[in-house]
């Protein structure tokens, strides 16, 4: 993936579009994990969501960037 | 930093509470300071033009009342796009065409001020964001037309990076739940809601008792409702409950409606001295109270009292049939007819209710479940003078910026911009605007101090934070004081604004000073502007209209359609009345009157509700029909504007409807309690009775 993407003349980071993608992604794990009810079972939930967005938008992004 | 150092003793109980209140206070304190510079820091290491735009932003976002933080950062997060999104495509189409360019962004501000005072909750902030966010986009644009659309998008940057540290800081450091408060607060009103219907088996409730009763059902129901729309953001797990919660509450709602309707006929059939028909009636809802009557440790065990109360419903119809034998006129078994089927009602409602919240409690969320909604009555003349109001006063300053061609004219537009928007929903907005020009010019005197005293000795990022953190803090300290509102927040924003944060810093005093005129400048003409045209939120010509608009959710439930249309009439009455009530002194003349009228709007609406639903159903003679609508119509008429002629005509359609329509049909109960309803001599409507007579039903 190149590292800057043009979208109608103006250059984007290309970093975006995997930010957005792993957030949607994020929004369905959310999802799974409540009707789970796993949520129950950590000490700082919070703490672990947003911990688990990174790990998805980081992977994500240095498999598709480098 | 915190102050919880020393040993609380039992001896001075306040001293505990003082601890506590001042923990609170200084976790926010220490929170927003880190917030701030980790802002300013980040944006500094990616290299962004102005830190200052991301650490103003997160200085408009951060907010003492902490737990609703998610709720806040998902609308914050759509007010952000939405106003970046708007900004860029404004400097996108008027890039030469400045009376356009401000026309238009004076009209998207005014549109976003508007929004902001039409909801009550977070989605309020989500618009202040939105407007300000455009106006931060552009405005510093206009003064760099060469490039104004990298600058755009550097702006859109700068406040996207300060939203994101503001939730991610909130959110994760000590964040205080609210689902504990949710599931704290749906207890106590489950609760409360039991005890009083159990006590007040013996049948007559005074008249101040049930209107204080009413009062704290209606905020009960109004405030879970609120909590539940902040949650369900905060916790995934609440999403899956959200749908039951939602039914919770429409069923508390129609319970509570059917027991007042009960009561108020019961107390009517007394004043009257019809004393055997309203005993029998208090003898036919004892039982409920005694399947609720369930001894202490289990006294508020959903689960028991639901199969307590089928249990009741079954006997009910026996009940009633035995204790309908003694009465042979038709005028009194008319009455007894109606109250039965409202007890039969009631406790129907009642065991749905409880069964709902036992499979709240217990976690048993199998099977889908009826979809309701909570619907807000909205007054939209206040937010369209909110509109008004921003639009006149963007418009002047942008008037004078180009007439004069003054250069610190988009620091004026940017504070009035933010500030319209917060002090439009405020109830008092020019009182709020004085203490937050205090606070203002507090924070920049203090900024002076930071920028020309402390700061030029400085060097390197840590000791940037020495300079300024003494000094800052003040701002979100004072901001946790409930008795000085405005205050801290004007603080904040006057000391992070005028200290201009740049990379390598700038040193201008002739600089600092005019852009702390310009800001003043707007901030001012923000608070003179409701000076102008003043706020109606909370006012007295705004309660006259909402004390209309609950009148015509009567005429609303006997012409709408009638999909959805109970649910959607009670949770509206309620919305109103607690939207209203909050700006009346309690026990005042005002509050009594509109609790009187919300009341009697309650009953009948829901009376004309089931009257319809009755009519729809099942087979009437065409004659009856008629006369049924056109009792309908008459009393939705008396409640649009009520006077002497409205109700005699009411009166005279309802007892018309009442004889054409056949004995022992559903449609005549509901007819007479409309009757009664009108009739009732301690409701608003007995200001326009002829004259004191018995009700004649049959």
């Amino acid at each position: 993936m190149p590292p800057e993407i043009e979208f109608y003349g103006v250059l984007l980071p290309g970093l975006l579009p995997v930010f957005l993608l792993s957030f949607v992604l994020m929004l369905l794990l959310d999802l799974a994990i409540g009707r789970l009810g796993l949520y129950r079972r950590l000490w700082h939930p919070s703490l672990f969501r947003f911990a688990l967005f990174v790990c998805l938008f980081g992977a994500a992004g240095l498999l598709l960037i480098h | 930093m915190s102050a919880t150092t020393t040993a609380k003793l039992p001896r001075w109980p306040w001293l505990g509470a003082f601890f506590a209140e001042e923990s609170r206070a200084w976790l926010f304190v220490v929170k927003s300071l880190l917030a701030i510079y980790a802002a300013a820091w980040l944006a500094m290491w990616l290299k962004l033009e102005q830190p200052s735009t991301t650490m103003i932003t997160v200085a408009v976002v951060m907010h003492p009342h902490s737990g609703m933080v998610l709720a806040k950062s998902f609308y914050r997060a759509l007010g952000t796009l939405a106003g970046s999104t708007f900004g860029l495509a404004l400097i996108a189409l008027f890039p030469q065409q400045r009376e356009l360019f401000f026309l238009t962004l004076s009209l998207w501000l005014a549109l976003c001020a508007g929004g902001a005072t039409l909801y009550r909750n977070f989605m309020a902030y989500g618009f202040v964001l939105a407007g300000y966010t455009a106006a931060i986009v552009t405005l510093p644009a206009v003064g760099n037309p060469l490039n104004s659309f990298d600058s755009a998008v550097m702006r859109v940057s700068e406040v996207l990076l300060g939203i994101l540290v503001a939730a991610v800081f909130s959110d994760l450091l000590l964040p205080q739940r609210l689902r504990v408060v949710l599931r704290q607060s749906a207890r106590t009103q489950f609760a409360r809601f039991i005890d009083f219907v159990r006590e007040s088996t013996g049948g007559v409730l005074p008249r101040a008792r049930m209107e204080q009763a009413h009062l704290e059902f209606v905020r009960a129901a109004v405030q879970l409702e609120d909590l539940r729309a902040s949650v369900i953001f905060e916790d995934p797990e609440v999403r899956t409950r959200s749908a039951r919660m939602r039914l919770l509450n429409q069923r508390y709602m129609a319970a509570a409606t059917s027991f007042q309707s009960l009561h108020h006929l019961i107390n009517r059939l007394q004043r009257r001295r019809r004393d055997a028909v309203a005993q029998a009636l208090v003898a036919l809802y004892r039982p409920i109270g005694e399947a609720l009557a369930v001894a202490p440790p289990e006294r508020h065990e959903p689960a028991l009292l639901t199969r307590r109360l089928r249990a009741c419903v079954a006997t009910l119809p026996a009940h009633t049939a035995a204790l309908r034998v003694p009465f042979d006129q038709p005028a009194a078994l008319l009455e007894f007819d109606t109250g039965a089927a409202l007890v039969l009602r009631f406790a129907d409602e009642l065991a749905d209710f409880t069964a709902v919240e036992s499979s709240l409690r217990t976690g048993n969320l199998r099977g889908s479940v009826e979809r309701v909604h909570f619907r807000r009555g909205n007054d939209v003349a206040g937010a369209a003078v909110a509109v008004l109001r921003t639009f006149l006063t963007m418009l002047v300053l942008a008037a004078f910026w180009l007439a004069s061609g003054w250069a610190f004219g988009g620091s004026a537009m940017l504070l009035a911009t933010i500030f319209a928007g917060l002090l439009a929903a405020s109830p008092n907005p020019i009182a709020a605007a004085t203490r937050t020009l205090y606070g203002y010019a507090a924070g920049m005197a203090a900024g002076f101090v930071a920028v020309f005293v402390l700061l030029p000795g400085s060097d390197g990022f840590a000791m940037l934070i020495c300079a300024t953190a003494g000094l800052l803090l003040i701002g979100p300290y004072l901001a946790t004081r409930d008795t000085l509102p405005g205050v801290g927040a004007g603080y904040t924003l006057g000391f992070v604004y005028i200290l201009a944060l740049k990379n390598p810093m700038v040193y201008d005093p002739s600089h600092f000073l005019n852009d702390a005129i310009a800001q003043v400048a707007g901030l001012g003409l923000s608070g003179v502007a409701f000076m102008v045209l003043p706020g109606v939120t909370g006012t007295q010509w705004q309660r006259r209209r909402q004390l209309r608009l609950l009148r015509e959710q009567v005429t609303l439930a006997a012409s709408a359609p009638l999909a959805g249309l109970a649910w959607r009439f009670e949770s509206v009455i309620r919305d109103l009345l607690q939207q209203t009530v909050a700006h009346t002194r309690p026990d005042s003349d005002e509050s009594r009157h509109l609790l009187a009228w919300s009341l009697a709007v309650q009953e009948s609406g829901r009376a004309v509700i089931e009257l319809r639903q009755d009519l729809s159903g099942n087979e009437l003679p065409a004659a009856a029909r008629e006369a049924a609508t056109l009792a309908l119509t008459a009393v939705a008429q008396l409640y649009r504007a009520p006077d002497a002629t409205r109700w005699q005509a009411a009166d005279a359609a309802v007892l018309d409807a009442i004889h054409a329509v056949p004995r022992g049909a559903a449609v005549r109960r509901h007819l007479y309690q409309l009757r009664s309803a009108l009739r009732d001599e301690e409701s608003p409507l007995a200001a326009y009775l002829p004259a004191p007579e018995t009700v004649d039903a049959a």
